[in-house]
């Protein structure tokens, strides 16, 4: 199973008991770049607040066990972990979420351009260059909205920092 | 002050002292306050599981900071910030006042 089938079959089962969960973090990078990244870490947010006892018996009925803060199954090599919200990039809350469609469910992942957003704010802050990679990864293959990113990256107090890596993010 | 707020006086402890030093250990912060190593490690940890703090090692000690990427860092440092002025004054200048600049390795003291 793919790292987006496993991210979309957990996403319906939750939604199934009610649980509106929103991918984010690096597996959306594997999404977004079609596997050019790899992250073997599922984060799923939760939209409600006060749903953590019903995600964990949820994963629980799915065959996860929880190990401190991560949910493993056997034969899987994902761990999974549902970080505490909001779901927010900077201090912004995201913007519209995306839905995709997998063979084994529908996947809710934070859009392209929140994914860039997201990998910029740990190469503003901690000058990651990983991430700033990753953000160029999902620039490269996906529609972004560079204008909104500029935008985000003036709010955050990072324009300066913006204009130096925004000839990468621009399309090819 | 804040333990009302917070629900634990060793939160407020944390806190506060990262926002008046920027990062810090919990042996280094329990000693500050004279209190106990067990409630105040708990409640970094707590922290850090909520995405309030992040940590890294240096060497075998972990230290600990505010997530700059938590959305609402400015205005929970602000009130910590307001808070500490709150505090007595010779508490306020240990916190505050202590030494950063380099010292070489082996310079007497």
């Amino acid at each position: 199973m793919s790292v987006g089938e496993l991210a979309a079959h957990i996403c319906t089962q939750l939604r199934g008991r009610g649980i509106d969960v929103v991918l984010s973090g690096g597996s959306c990078v594997s999404i977004y770049s079609s596997g050019r990244y790899v992250s073997n870490d599922l984060d799923f947010i939760e939209t409600d607040v006060g749903t953590t006892r019903q995600v964990r018996e949820a994963m629980r009925a799915m065959g996860f066990v929880q190990e401190t803060r991560y949910f493993k199954h056997d034969g899987v090599v994902f761990l999974v972990e549902f970080p505490r919200g909001p779901l927010a990039v900077g201090k912004e809350p995201v913007g519209a979420i995306h839905e995709i469609e997998f063979s084994t469910g529908t996947l809710r992942i934070i859009s392209p351009t929140d994914c860039v957003k997201d990998r910029l704010a740990a190469y503003f802050h901690w000058k990651d260059r990983q991430s700033l990679e990753q953000a160029v990864l999902v620039a490269d293959s996906n529609p972004i909205d560079f204008a909104e990113i500029q935008r985000w990256s003036k709010r955050e107090g990072k324009a300066d920092q913006f204009s130096e890596i925004a000839g990468q993010l621009r399309p090819r | 002050m804040l333990e009302a707020i917070l629900g634990s006086s060793s939160s407020e402890k944390v806190l506060i002292f990262l926002v008046a030093r920027d990062e810090g250990y919990a042996r280094e912060i329990a000693r500050f306050f004279s209190s106990d190593l067990g409630p105040i490690q708990k409640q970094l940890l707590k922290l850090e599981a909520g995405g309030v703090l992040v940590s890294r090692a240096a060497g075998r000690t972990r230290l600990f900071a505010f997530n700059p990427r938590y959305p609402m860092i400015d205005e929970l440092k602000a009130l910590l910030a307001a808070t500490l002025q709150f505090y007595p004054k010779d508490l306020r200048d240990r916190l505050v006042m202590n030494r950063r600049r380099p010292r070489r390795t082996g310079k007497p003291l």
